[in-house]
């Protein structure tokens, strides 16, 4: 236990929830400074609470701190009181376990999991001491890398990292960190250490690269400034997730956190390749774990922890060609220790209502569908491989095995939308509604009326999707839509069933221009933060009319990465990074998308989208490529 | 089956964990110790454990409670050691008691508490407190307003306070106050009290408190008498005169 903690009692007494600052919750590691070679602050730039719940922090801790040499720790946002109080009392930010300053580290890493975190990387670089621009800093300064999936497009932010990394974490950080071992011994300047890392699969060092521009802004040219270093960065990928570290004691906080339990990663990637999805694209190809191995990292990480929860993590559990035998497994023991089970990104069918009613209470608990379109027309052009049949078959079901909650989750903006999707939205709310009715007698529902919630968010086009082409929606216009949403479930006979949720479409704007900005953005998150912007992405925090202001004191188009029509041959910002799907691949999906056309998925028939070049998972099943 | 009183300190950095905290600390580390804990009926079952009194965030402690019920054990020693194999360093499980089915809850059987009290060093009162703290204390009478569920209330401390001795060499006070359903004072209370006889501003992030341990009340014939809950020494029993009561 680290008895020596950065802050004061009397400070720490004065704060909200102390417990975000103190460390040595059970699992974390402690080393001996002076033994290892390399200090490792690993960053997620949000809330103790948030960033606590992300596993992917969680396998590169436990990776990192089982290298010798490597003493990795962790830091989060402070949250707006202690931030205002180290900044008034001029306290260096700390990494948790050894609350020693993030400064003395080798290395401050930050996982990008959403762009609305960007000025929180600003605000754990300022409070730390750290310069903010990757020019400004020498070796007195941490090595500043990011990861993540926003870092497929890296470039708004590629003024304030020296490195990014590109793809999953598992495979390259060894090497990085011989080589900073390597060019420490050596002497090497900072600059000539950034130009070696370039040269390792995977690392981007954006400096290394000119952007030039033209006339209407667009990119003319992207070009390595070096001849020895690749012009185009190939996202990392583990080949066989079994021989992967996986975290078994993963650190356990004292304070209720999101994600509260041991999460189970059963597989990465998806089949589906719905238009939409950026994680459907990043994570290609699927590539399962095997079932004995899961059964005992499930038990093993339930022993190490004390949690009363488990959950599988996937992007579509469903997919999971064991599901059924790994199920059948944590239930028997799960039952026995009182443990709950909890399976997210199920697919209702008569398979997983059958495991629901074992694992969760019927009476409480709600059904999920994402059918993100209000009619078929619209899902054919989405590529989401859910129909009105399948819907209403499970929901069919469902009722008859007492549940009576659905929630709907739909997305307002998708490319080509018109009217007739909007109000198939209050269509299919009230057909599930009537289905209810129908299905139950009256003396069957035991006194209880259907429950919909159908809830719209904004669609947001992303890099390496068919559909970052796509023009994105003005606010006014997505909320009109919003306003035809609504109205469409008023008029259903079932309204006063249905409840209506929809989001802000300002941060869904400011989303919308961070993802598919280019490096011109840099300073405008730069003086938006310099103004007060931090915590984007927490409503009450988010500063919409600071970001316009900003936007037009840098002299900087906002609607240019939104509204935009981009042409088939645009150059993206993004595009020297390559995430394993190319992209003629997503202008065949693009173009489909626009004749109404679906896709197979990737079990049924293979679309050539170049993942095959990995050579793994779902591509070597054998029904194609073989 | 048997019913378990668990004795544990509250040290170091876990000083800041809140009560409900703590709680979910020990469900998961009776999960760790794979101890056969019994759970409660129903589609949440839950563990059937229960703690004395909650400590403020910030006090430290080496006399805090917790009453569980096991479905089955080897041995008082093996459930201690099976816990103190999986806890934090701060959190210490000091004695493990087997409880008779007449002796009532922790919770609800809870009488008193012995505190060191002292100041942080960094927010040491500008005048010599334990001199002062004589004077205030030595009254008949220390009225305070407690902070009820349906407002505030005049109430006396004196009574409540069973007896204190003052170090002041160490500047601290030792101070047996009664923390029961009827009656409990916190010390934060009785120092805004003695801070506001005094005329100055209290700071309770400044006081530093350390609960000693937790008492529970016994009678000896006629006699009234506090002890901690877990104790072999007799000579630990505070004598209550009928005013204290």
């Amino acid at each position: 236990m680290n008895y020596n903690l950065a802050l004061s009692d009397d400070i720490l007494l004065s704060i909200e929830k102390p417990e975000r600052y103190i460390g040595n919750e059970v699992n974390s590691v402690t080393k001996d400074k002076s033994k290892v070679d390399i200090r490792f602050a690993f960053c997620f730039p949000d809330v103790y609470e948030i960033g606590m719940s992300h596993l992917g922090i969680q396998i590169l801790y436990g990776m990192f701190n089982s290298y010798e040499d490597v003493w990795c720790e962790r830091v989060y946002s402070p949250w707006t009181d202690m931030d205002e109080l180290l900044r008034s009392k001029n306290i260096p930010l700390f990494a948790l376990e050894s609350q020693d300053p993030v400064k003395d580290f080798d290395f401050l890493g930050f996982t990008i999991q959403y762009e609305m975190c960007y000025t929180n990387i600003l605000q754990v670089l300022d409070l730390s001491g750290i310069p903010l621009l990757t020019k400004d800093r020498t070796w007195d300064d941490p090595i500043v890398i990011g990861g993540g999936p926003c870092t497929y497009n890296p470039e708004p932010i590629a003024d304030f990292f020296d490195i990014f990394y590109i793809g999953e974490g598992e495979t390259r950080y060894r090497e990085l960190f011989d080589l900073y071992k390597k060019a420490k011994a050596e002497g090497i300047s900072r600059e000539d250490f950034l130009h070696e890392c370039a040269k390792i699969p995977g690392i981007y060092v954006p400096s290394l690269f000119d952007i030039s521009y033209k006339e209407d802004g667009i990119i003319a040219e992207i070009r390595p400034v070096y001849d020895d270093i690749p012009a185009t960065i190939k996202k990392e990928m583990c080949l066989d997730l079994n021989d992967m570290f996986y975290p078994t004691k993963p650190v356990v906080p004292y304070i209720k956190i999101t994600q509260d339990r041991v999460v189970l990663e059963v597989m990465r990637g998806c089949i589906r390749g719905c238009r939409f999805c950026q994680a459907g694209q990043l994570y290609k190809p699927l590539r399962e774990k095997n079932v004995e191995r899961l059964k005992k990292l499930a038990l093993e990480a339930l022993a190490n922890t004390g949690y009363e929860e488990i959950s599988l993590s996937s992007l579509s559990s469903s997919d999971y060609t064991q599901l059924p035998e790994l199920i059948d497994f944590l239930i028997e023991h799960c039952n026995e220790k009182k443990i709950n089970i909890s399976l997210p990104s199920l697919r209702i069918d008569a398979f997983s209502l059958d495991v629901m009613s074992k694992v969760q209470d019927v009476k409480k608990s709600s059904l999920t569908f994402a059918p993100e379109a209000g009619t078929q027309r619209m899902r054919d052009v989405i590529n989401k491989g859910l129909t009105e049949e399948d819907i209403l078959r499970g929901s069919q079901q469902a009722f008859l095995g007492g549940w009576n909650k659905v929630k709907l989750y739909f997305m307002l903006g998708l490319p080509g939308e018109t009217d007739d999707d909007i109000l198939g939205i209050g269509d299919i709310s009230n057909k599930i509604a009537a289905l209810y009715y129908e299905t139950l007698p009256k003396d069957k529902r035991n006194g209880r009326a259907i429950d919909i919630v159908a809830s719209t968010s904004f669609f947001v086009p992303k890099p390496f999707t068919p559909f970052q082409w796509a023009r994105m929606n003005t606010k006014e216009e997505f909320l009109d839509k919003a306003n035809k949403t609504r109205k469409g479930i008023m008029a259903q006979i079932n309204q006063k069933h249905i409840k209506y949720n929809w989001h802000e479409a300002d941060a869904s704007m400011m989303e919308g221009v961070l993802a598919r900005g280019d490096r011109k953005l840099c300073k405008v998150i730069l003086e938006a933060y310099k103004k007060g912007c931090i915590f984007d992405a927490w409503g009450e925090y988010f500063k919409f009319d600071v970001w316009m202001d900003t936007f037009k004191e840098c002299g900087v188009d906002p609607f240019f990465y939104t509204t935009r029509n981009r042409t088939d041959d645009e150059i993206f910002p993004w595009d020297m990074i390559d995430a394993g799907v190319t992209k003629a691949f997503l202008l065949r999906e693009w173009h489909a998308s626009q004749e109404g056309k679906k896709s197979s998925n990737c079990r049924q028939q293979c679309l050539g989208c170049g993942a095959a070049s990995y050579g793994v998972g779902v591509c070597k099943e054998g029904r194609n490529n073989a | 089956m048997h019913k378990l009183r668990l004795k544990f300190s509250k040290n170091g950095p876990i000083k800041f964990i809140g009560h409900l905290d703590v709680m979910r600390y020990f469900q998961k580390a009776i999960r760790r110790a794979d101890i056969d804990v019994k759970y409660s009926e129903g589609f949440s079952p839950h563990q059937v454990i229960s703690f004395a009194q909650p400590l403020s965030v910030g006090a430290t402690s080496d006399g805090e409670y917790m009453d569980m019920t096991v479905n089955s054990m080897t041995s008082t020693q093996d459930i201690m050691d099976r816990l103190n194999s999986v806890m934090n360093e701060g959190i210490k499980i000091l004695a493990v008691t087997e409880l008779s089915d007449k002796d009532g809850k922790a919770m609800t059987s809870s009488f008193a508490a012995r505190y060191k009290l002292s100041f942080r060093e960094n927010l040491m009162p500008d005048f010599d407190w334990t001199s002062e703290f004589e004077k205030y204390i030595s009254q008949d009478k220390l009225p305070a307003m407690k902070k009820t569920k349906s407002g505030e209330k005049e109430i006396d401390m004196r009574p409540m306070i069973f007896e204190y001795s003052l170090d002041k060499d160490a500047k601290e006070l030792d101070i047996l106050l009664s923390m029961s359903s009827a009656a409990t004072l916190k010390p934060t209370l009785l120092f805004e009290g003695f801070f506001a006889f005094e005329g100055k501003e209290f700071n309770k992030n400044a006081l530093k408190i350390h609960r000693v341990d937790t008492y529970k009340e016994g009678f000896e014939g006629e006699k009234h008498y506090t002890e901690p809950f877990i104790t072999d020494d007799t000579s630990k029993r505070f004598y209550l005169s009928d005013a204290q009561v």
